[in-house]
């Protein structure tokens, strides 16, 4: 968008420039603002990396894709590989659960107006401040047990046995796991998946899904025409939000997930993320020894993956054409409504 | 006849068009008690176990010793995290919100991309290490545990949220809207404050309302940097306490009669983002309502 | 937009001051005795878990002694307790396990290390049929924890167990998942108890466990046994107490089976050896009738305080920690210290200094 030029009438010359200066200083300050997010990253990198240091000097990158995890003074050795996999797998059960979920409540929100709608909205922003610690501890102690007792065996019996996914579904279901983990999760986003989705379905342009309904498609077909489309890489953002909260939660997760540093196909296994890794052990870890050094560079390698995971759906976004306004809308109304006679 | 892809087919094949149209209703229904159930009974958990520690006491004193914990309160914390959350929202709001501009409004080219693959990594920031990180950085170089401390680890994690929420409210609004301002004579800058960002302002709300209320609930990195307090402290540079880091003490000690107050603050969390929300429900409705 | 982060500001700020006038409202400290001495100053301390509930305790039952005596512990974990302590951003620290050579060697100044209360680690089980009492020892313990030894029945167990009908259920290990001190005395037992685990395993606040799932805290090990049938785990021993599992007696030197308790743990702490070095402990105690897996805690001070005030106050709260605070301990299921080595802590403490002035304990202390 080129800056555009405004023509007033004569006798304004001031005015204009102090505008523009105003401008300038304005578009100035909010992007010194937004270089310091650049710079707050630069800056915890720094620390970390200088922390972490002493490890990568010693393992080098054997670290990320080492499997062992020895503390004891003597026997160090540090594999950060099964960790990355428990993130990545909690995380991804926690999306795949989470956001359909999110977004199809944020859908109804939209559709159902006033007294039902606003406490509902309500109750759901005010969990986004539950501690993790009780979300955790009623993960341990009523999640858990329920799971373990119905879904997981059924899960176990019927999943299990397609060839394929099956594999995720195998062994038993007793005990903590890396599923159960990404379910707390999953339960953990939907606030924040849900709020921001709502606001974003709620700007879609009524007159969008009001011409598709007066042409005559169903509810779930101007949805899928009309509002879906437009707010796309809206709900994207939402379920990044999502994903950076799945993958940076360290209290409840390490509460359920059995913290047991493993790689294998089946999620009914316990496993380790990085930041209940490093949550479980860093107030114990000493700067003395390579112990504390190895968490750190633990983190660093989450800030790697996050990296990974961020540029990946950025390309994502963009496929799904990154549109602003009115070219969305225009789009769907050329493409999406008309019937083609046939 | 056949259907392209996004088209729509009137006619023989209605009854296809409804069923879908039902399945979805269904859908839409089955994903609201999905999310609610487990939402309405981790809600209905924390008043269960909670509801008995309130008291006069709970609210106005300092703990009084685990052997007579009713005797006394955690004031202290709620004084704590009133401080640490709002040195925390002073500043991380402005920052978020000028970020999301920036990105919204003026965000075309690599430098943007930049920063907003940036917002994205920080998001993902374990709370431990936004933690770890202020730790090494305020808490040795002031030489001891303070609430500004506690408040900056909290900025690490409320910056990208505020600046990814306020970019993704502020891109929906309609670009007409833009610019029929910019057409009516108004400056860009006057443009963007006067006239896109009220018609987000509800948006903008929820994504402020959204990182506090994370704050709210943040342990881990205030543990490492504003240490917790047994006393009410003020002072901004002494250790602090916050009401999540009594829960997480409090609900995990061996001695029982502990457990009741550690969700009492739970539940007292709970309420006050309640507080939060609701306002910022009103204070958006009431604004939608003087934009139409 | 401008009037939203007014709001948002002014909303922050109308708390704060709602919440400050409440804190000005009730800053009235406990009605402590106020007996013209020395009223101490506000200390802050971290450290250990172990021993978060005594020493909370203390302090409370302390200010009552000498009423400015706010003294802020928060329970960071032992590794954290000496690392902040190292930094100097506490005045005190506190840690489960001694300190070891090159934790002593990065202090800035001499210290001073001493033990304040004793505890133990129990091994727990949940196993249907199986009451409480099972009788283990080292090595079948340090077996069943590297995995060799798979069911219930197994005759190891039932050796050790005539008469008691075992199942032949799998057995599942629970073990800590973050670092404690708990795990250091288990790792240190079962190493001085089975070469097998010495060589493979090790001892420390975390290793690598060869079989098992890892539960977070006390609590998470707790809960992980209780919802499992078949588990085994280790547990603080004032955790053990509230958590309803199984409990088991384990085998002394003497070769009887000793029941951990208050009072068998406490027989365990005569054999605290002073100085304080690295590997001092209390593990396999040859007393009669003394729990094997016994454990005390450790406090940390800097021998010479540059704040007078600061010096006296933790010099009056430790003299009365180690007389009249063992009053309290069993309430909150800790063992005391036997007299002699109490004793022997208060003759370590006398060499702390002031500036260089020796410190003696205040009257409203000793009276």
């Amino acid at each position: 968008m080129s800056e555009p030029t405004v023509v007033l009438g004569a006798g304004a010359p001031a005015r204009v420039r102090r505008s523009r200066v105003i401008d300038r200083g304005f578009r100035g300050t909010t992007l010194v603002v937004g270089l310091g997010l650049i710079a707050l990253l630069a800056l915890m990198l720094v620390e970390l990396t200088t922390g972490a240091w002493r490890t990568f000097d010693a393992f080098g990158l054997r670290f990320f894709i080492g499997t062992s995890w020895n503390p004891v003074s003597g026997r160090e050795d540090f594999g950060a590989l099964p960790f990355i996999f428990g993130s990545l797998v909690t995380s991804g059960v926690a999306i795949v659960i989470g956001v359909p979920i999110a977004v199809g409540l944020a859908l109804l929100l939209n559709q159902v107006r006033g007294s039902i709608a606003n406490p509902l909205t309500v109750f759901v922003d005010i969990l986004a401040a539950i501690p993790s610690v009780v979300y955790g501890l009623w993960a341990l102690f009523v999640l858990k047990p329920i799971l373990d007792s119905s879904v997981e065996p059924f899960l176990i019996a019927t999943l299990g046995k397609v060839p394929l996914i099956g594999a995720l579904f195998r062994g038993k279901a007793q005990g903590p796991d890396l599923f159960t983990a990404g379910v707390i999760l999953a339960i953990m986003i939907l606030p924040i998946v849900t709020a921001v989705s709502r606001e974003v379905i709620a700007v879609v342009p009524r007159d969008l899904r009001e011409a598709a309904l007066a042409l005559g498609a169903t509810r779930y077909e101007s949805v899928r025409l009309a509002v879906l489309p437009y707010a796309r890489s809206g709900i994207i953002g939402a379920s990044m939000l999502g994903l950076g909260r799945a993958l940076g939660e360290t209290i409840a997760v390490s509460l359920v997930v059995g913290n047991t540093p493993r790689i294998g196909w089946s999620l009914m296994q316990p496993g380790a993320t990085i930041p209940s890794w490093i949550a479980s052990s860093f107030r114990e870890a000493t700067s003395v020894g390579l112990h504390r050094s190895a968490l750190l560079a633990l983190a660093v390698t989450l800030v790697i993956v996050a990296f990974v995971l961020a540029a990946l759906s950025r390309l994502l976004v963009r496929r799904t054409s990154d549109l602003v306004g009115g070219s969305a809308a225009d789009e769907v109304v050329t493409e999406g409504i008309y019937p083609r006679a046939g | 006849m056949s259907a392209a892809a996004g088209t729509v087919s009137l006619g023989p094949v209605r009854g296809i068009r409804r069923a879908k149209d039902t399945g979805f209703t269904v859908f839409l229904w089955t994903c609201a008690v999905l999310a609610l159930v487990p939402l309405t009974w981790i809600a209905f958990y924390v008043m269960s176990k909670g509801i008995g520690a309130l008291s006069w006491n709970f609210f106005t004193k300092v703990p009084a010793g685990p052997l007579n914990p009713e005797q006394g309160g955690i004031v202290q914390s709620f004084i704590g995290t009133g401080l640490i959350v709002g040195i925390a929202t002073v500043i991380a709001v402005p920052l978020g919100i000028l970020s999301g501009i920036y990105l919204a409004e003026y965000g075309k080219g690599r430098t943007a991309s930049a920063i907003r693959l940036v917002a994205y990594v920080l998001l993902s920031t374990p709370s431990i290490v936004a933690g770890a990180f202020i730790w090494a950085l305020v808490v040795v170089a002031l030489g001891n545990f303070s609430a500004l401390a506690g408040g900056l680890s909290l900025v690490v994690l409320m910056w990208p949220i505020v600046a990814i929420a306020s970019e993704a409210v502020l891109r929906l609004v309609p670009q007409e809207l833009r610019e029929g301002a910019l057409a009516l004579g108004l400056p860009r800058w006057k443009a963007i404050v006067r006239v896109v960002m009220p018609t987000a302002g509800a948006g903008l709300l929820t994504a402020v309302m959204l990182a506090v209320a994370r704050a709210l609930g943040e342990t881990a990195p205030i543990l490492l940097t504003a240490l917790g307090n047994d006393y009410v402290n003020t002072d901004i540079r002494a250790p602090t306490d916050a009401v999540p880091l009594r829960v997480y003490d409090y609900a995990r000690t061996p001695v029982e009669a502990l457990h009741s107050i550690a969700w009492g603050g739970a539940l007292v969390l709970l309420v006050a983002v309640l507080f939060l929300a609701i306002s910022a429900r009103i204070l958006s409705t009431r604004q939608q309502k003087r934009i139409a | 937009m401008t009037k939203i982060r007014k709001l948002t500001g002014a909303g922050a700020l109308t708390l704060t001051i709602a919440l400050v006038a409440v804190a000005c409202s009730s800053n009235s400290s406990s009605s402590g005795g106020s007996n013209g001495g020395f009223e101490g100053v506000a200390l802050t301390g971290a450290g250990a878990t172990f021993p978060d509930p005594i020493y909370e305790q203390w302090f409370k039952d302390f200010q009552q002694v000498e009423s400015g005596a706010k003294i802020n512990y928060q329970a960071i974990g032992s590794g954290g307790g000496v690392e902040q302590f190292t930094a100097q951003t506490v005045d005190f620290g506190a840690s489960d396990a001694p300190l070891q050579a090159d934790e002593i060697k990065a202090l800035p100044s001499p210290y001073i290390e001493l033990p304040t209360v004793l505890g133990g680690v129990v091994i727990a089980y949940n196993v249907a049929g199986l009451n409480t009492g099972l009788k283990l020892d080292g090595e079948t313990a340090a077996k069943i924890f590297l995995g060799d030894i798979k069911t219930w029945n197994d005759p190891a167990i039932a050796t050790l167990n005539p008469g008691v009908s075992l199942p032949s259920t799998p057995i599942s290990v629970v073990h800590r998942s973050d670092e404690s001190g708990t795990t250091f005395v288990y790792t240190s037992w079962l190493s001085s108890q089975s070469k097998d685990w010495d060589t493979k395993v090790g001892a420390d606040k975390a290793v690598q466990w060869p079989t098992g799932t890892g539960g977070d805290g006390n609590d998470g090990v707790s809960a992980a046994i209780g919802q499992t049938d078949g588990s085994i785990g280790y547990l603080s021993f004032d955790f053990a107490v509230s958590a309803n599992l199984g409990i088991a007696d384990i085998k002394a030197a003497d070769g009887s089976f000793i029941t951990p308790s208050i009072d068998s743990i406490s027989k365990a702490g005569g054999g605290l050896t002073f100085p304080i070095k690295p590997t001092t402990n209390i593990l396999n105690s040859p007393a009669s009738g003394a729990y094997p897996i016994a454990t005390t805690t450790y406090l940390l001070l800097y021998k010479d305080g540059t704040d007078a005030n600061k010096a006296q106050t933790i010099f009056d709260f430790v003299t009365w920690a180690l007389t009249k605070g063992q009053a309290t301990v069993q309430q909150l299921n800790y063992s005391p210290l036997p007299s002699d080595i109490a004793s022997q802590g208060l003759t370590a403490l006398s060499g702390m200094t002031a500036n260089g002035q020796p410190l003696t304990a205040s009257a409203a202390v000793t009276g």
